[in-house]
């Protein structure tokens, strides 16, 4: 058995609130090494991809990777996978800190959970294997409660990931956390909640050596000084925020519901300027040298933890430039465990509606700090607009019909980050084809579009390349796992990645095998998709990005015109192996070590009155 | 196809005594400057036209150089093989010479945007003066030129009486409002014939631009950067060692909140916006 892993997943079936161990051979760690890959795979061999993702039999993993419990900085990291019940596809996401390192101490590299509880409960995993305790008055509290209640109640040594009330109420883009940190895109606390499961507590309860411990040791000696140079002094001095001000100064900081890319009130909102005003903490997770967390003073004597990503969307997207209304509805969206993106991406989504008058929501205003926080508490309480918000915009705007999909700026159902395609030509194509949806943390091709190497304003094949590229060292990152601000530090990624790897498992790997490593990963997550469902027109952006100019504040007029997309869309999936069906070649397939059978393509779409076709089981598989 | 910049090199630079295109410019060359103005204002490439084996300075890897095989047949023969060059690249081309130190891309864009269906060049008037090597040219006209060279004609002012030529005054230049703020006395035309000229031209203060520094920057500036701080420098390198930052790989730049670039050797204009961002953006 390779270093650094146990050779077994736990899989949990909460109808008989037991488990069973799944053996997990060398070759199937080797080809997904962990994280996402590996939970991907796991998703394929244990689930129906089409089942509904709130059904009792969806399935929800909790994976580690073989990194994790080592010295290696940034690597406390665990990935949370699941069929999305907001996009209808595979998501993943990454959350950090001690969970990741007890929970493989339990002597798993993953714990898949099935079924559903009869009552509201929180399975234990420890040295005395599964069980189920009754959730008690911790079902209806924040995760943060709940993770500090269970702590006293536990005792020490246990770590626990849980749901807030937006999970129990099955938001379906509620969140699961873990010592403040969120997996936070795609609705896994609402998978969770179905379940009736609040929390997951686990306690480490033997060890795992690496295969060269002293080389190990050696590498975290030498990542952790580099940790500590140029390519992370950004997240050290000020944050992911200190994003926004940059952002807005070359038109790329969605406003107003993606309606302009400059917000006038940027400084209000910006790091530079609230570093001096507040007073800021810094934190880190587990295992970690950088530390980019950043705790800002709220108002009413609280705190916040504060990034970009939150800060535009709950700022910007929804026109609010009040930095205490946009701190207060950041703590608000944590109280109640949703993802801050598909939060305000819902509400700046309402706010269109209402002005345009398709929402009988007359308080409902872009710029409102006040209304934006009646509408999170809407939500959280499931009144007023909060039932149509809970569902996020893709849904909302077909249950609300006539012009309102043409307001909801998603793909595949995730709302966008803070990024305006129109103006980063490649991360336009990141978005719109990755097997997550929208997402920031799966395709970084912003970063080519920054570097000043290409034209951010011409996509064309440097940017299909560059999206491409970025996508591949996300799957591995997200997969080993290291976190991915670390990223500026390696300067021949794969091979320094294949090093780390090796010194941990003692595999012989090398660069070339990780890349190919990451393009399996990219793909088994697209056939998941396909056999959920996915067809081409899905690998798409929405109507208020394409084909509809920018004014840039240069004069310049900022556009991605459907051909652009369509030839770099297609280009994409050439390089990646696909047919325009979205089917690889047999090969590639067999590669993947599925049971399932390659699917047959996608029926040509009919026309769908369900508000989500994305949701109706359509089994496809091969005869 | 965006539009197309094409800058002739070529010509013996005789009064001056030393090829125009290397005249050393505040810290960079006459054609590096030439090159960085036309790259601001069309969307396409910019190609050079240069004489056989001729020696031009260093320009970025995405400029085209093609050679001008026919020597002594003037600029009419240049501008033949820029525009044979840049018909695959785009419809328009701006076409210019490399000795005007004040070309201002929003002259460029002017002449550009004057092009209509019943246009074949856009030929302003300028000082009194037509102004061929500051001009417009629909790029399909490269066989037409080809074929009055063949007839013995040398200057470009024998295709403007056989081609659709839309001549623009100085008030029709200045109704452009961005055009009329950013270079009133219409200075992107005035070229440098000998060493005064040049002097002359040399001794001009660089432009003043805003620096703005972003994130981290703004902090190891050592002053609230997003405020922005006025300098004079003629060059994106020149603006950033103003405030005291290095164009390393952990910093890029951005003109006017437009495209992106480590390029220090990119030309500023009075008025611009540089801002200054750290290369690990995102995330
Ligand atoms: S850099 Fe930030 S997100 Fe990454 S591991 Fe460190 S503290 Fe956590």
């Amino acid at each position: 058995m390779a270093g650094g892993s146990f050779g077994q997943a736990l899989v949990i079936d909460l109808d008989v609130g037991g488990g069973d161990p799944l053996p997990l051979s060398d070759d199937v760690l080797r080809r997904y090494l962990g994280g996402v890959g590996l939970g991907t795979w796991l998703l394929h061999e244990l689930s129906d991809p089409a089942a509904d993702p709130l059904a009792p039999e969806a399935v929800l993993a909790f994976v580690f990777s073989p990194l994790v419990g080592t010295p290696l900085t940034t690597s406390a990291k665990f990935a949370v996978v699941a069929r999305s019940p907001l996009t209808g596809m595979l998501t993943d996401a990454l959350a950090s800190s001690h969970f990741a390192i007890a929970g493989k101490l339990t002597g798993h590299d993953a714990i898949a959970i099935r079924g559903q509880c009869d009552h509201p409960s929180v399975l234990l995993i420890d040295g005395d294997g599964a069980r189920l305790i009754d959730a008690g008055e911790t079902w209806g509290m924040s995760a943060a409660a709940a993770e500090a209640h269970l702590s006293a109640q536990l005792g020490p040594g246990w770590r626990i990931a849980s749901i807030g009330p937006a999970g129990e109420a099955q938001v379906r883009y509620a969140t699961v956390s873990h010592d403040g940190r969120h997996a936070g895109r795609g609705g896994l606390g609402a998978v969770m909640g179905a379940k009736r499961l609040k929390a997951v507590a686990v306690k480490a309860c033997t060890k795992v050596p690496s295969a060269d411990p002293a080389a190990v040791l050696a590498a975290a000696r030498d990542l952790r000084a580099r940790s500590f140079g140029p390519a992370t002094a950004k997240y050290r001095e000020l944050g992911t925020l200190s994003n926004l001000l940059a952002f807005n100064a070359i038109n790329t900081l969605p406003t107003n519901n993606f309606t302009t890319s400059t917000f006038a009130d940027a400084p209000k909102l910006a790091a530079e300027e609230l570093h001096d005003l507040r007073s800021v903490t810094r934190n880190s997770c587990a295992s970690c040298a950088i530390g980019c967390e950043h705790i800002y003073a709220t108002k009413d004597g609280g705190s916040a933890r504060v990034e970009y990503e939150n800060v535009f969307a709950l700022g910007p997207l929804c026109g609010v430039s009040d930095p205490d209304a946009v701190l207060a509805a950041s703590v608000r969206c944590d109280d109640l465990g949703i993802d801050t993106i598909s939060a305000g991406g819902t509400i700046a989504w309402a706010m269109s509606c209402a002005e345009a008058g398709l929402l009988d929501a007359p308080w409902l205003r872009f710029g409102d700090g006040t209304a934006l926080l009646r509408a999170l508490d809407e939500i959280g309480s499931g009144t007023g607009i909060g039932p149509l918000l809970r569902q996020g915009s893709r849904r909302a705007a077909a249950e609300l019909g006539g012009d309102a999909p043409s307001h909801a700026v998603h793909v595949k159902g995730l709302e966008l980050p803070g990024y305006e395609p129109r103006t980063l030509h490649a991360m336009a194509l990141g978005l719109a084809v990755n097997a997550r949806g929208a997402d920031h943390n799966r395709s970084g091709a912003y970063e080519a579009d920054l570097s000043g190497e290409l034209d951010r304003f011409d996509g064309g094949d440097a940017h299909v390349a560059a999206a491409i590229v970025t996508e591949d060292r996300a799957a591995v990152m997200d997969s080993m796992i290291l976190c991915k601000f670390l990223r500026g530090v390696f300067d021949d990624p794969f091979e320094e990645w294949a090093g780390l790897l090796s010194g941990v498992t003692g595999w012989d790997l090398d660069g070339a095998e990780l890349a190919r490593t990451a393009e399996r990963i990219v793909l088994a997550k697209r056939m998941f998709n396909l056999r959920a469902g996915w067809t081409p027109e899905d690998d798409w952006l929405p109507p208020r990005l394409v084909d509809n100019p920018l004014e840039l504040s240069s004069g310049r007029v900022a556009e991605l015109s459907s051909a652009r997309l369509r030839a770099m869309v297609d280009a994409y999936h050439v390089a990646r192996g696909l047919d325009p069906d979205g089917l690889p070649d047999p090969a590639a397939y067999a590669d993947l070590q599925l049971t399932a059978p390659l699917p047959d393509p996608a029926p040509d779409p009919l026309p769908d009155p369900a508000p989500d076709p994305h949701l109706s089981p359509r089994p496809k598989v091969r005869s | 196809m965006g539009d197309v910049g094409i800058v002739l090199v070529g010509g013996r630079s005789s009064r001056m005594g030393a090829p125009k295109a290397g005249l050393e410019w505040h810290g960079s060359t006459l054609l590096r400057r030439t090159v960085g103005v036309l790259r601001r204002a069309v969307d396409g490439p910019v190609i050079i036209v240069r004489a056989p084996d001729q020696a031009v300075p260093e320009t970025p890897d995405d400029v085209l150089i093609v050679d001008d095989d026919q020597e002594g047949l003037g600029p009419l023969q240049g501008l033949a093989v820029g525009l044979e060059a840049a018909a695959a690249h785009g419809e328009m081309a701006f076409v210019c010479s490399t000795d005007l130190p004040f070309l201002h891309p929003a002259y460029i864009r002017k002449v550009l945007a004057c092009f209509d269906e019943d246009t074949d060049v856009v030929l302003p008037m300028v000082h009194g003066h037509r102004q061929p090597l500051a001009a417009g040219y629909r790029t399909a006209l490269a066989p037409q030129v080809q074929r009055l060279l063949t007839e013995g004609a040398r200057k470009p002012a024998m295709l403007f009486d056989v081609v659709r030529t839309r001549r623009l005054d100085e008030d029709a230049l200045l109704s452009d409002p961005a055009l009329a703020a950013a270079d009133p006395g219409l200075r992107s035309v005035l070229n440098i014939n000998d060493p005064d000229d040049y002097a002359r031209a040399r001794a001009t203060a660089p432009p003043t631009v805003d620096v703005r520094c972003f994130g981290t920057l703004a902090r190891s500036g050592g002053y609230d950067g997003h405020d922005g701080r006025p300098v004079a420098a003629a060059t994106l390198e020149g603006a950033a060692r103003a405030v005291g930052i290095s164009l390393d790989q952990h910093v890029v730049a951005a003109l006017n909140g437009d495209r992106i670039t480590r390029d220090g050797h990119t030309p500023l204009m009075d008025g611009d916006r540089v801002s200054l961002l750290s290369a690990d953006a995102g995330g």
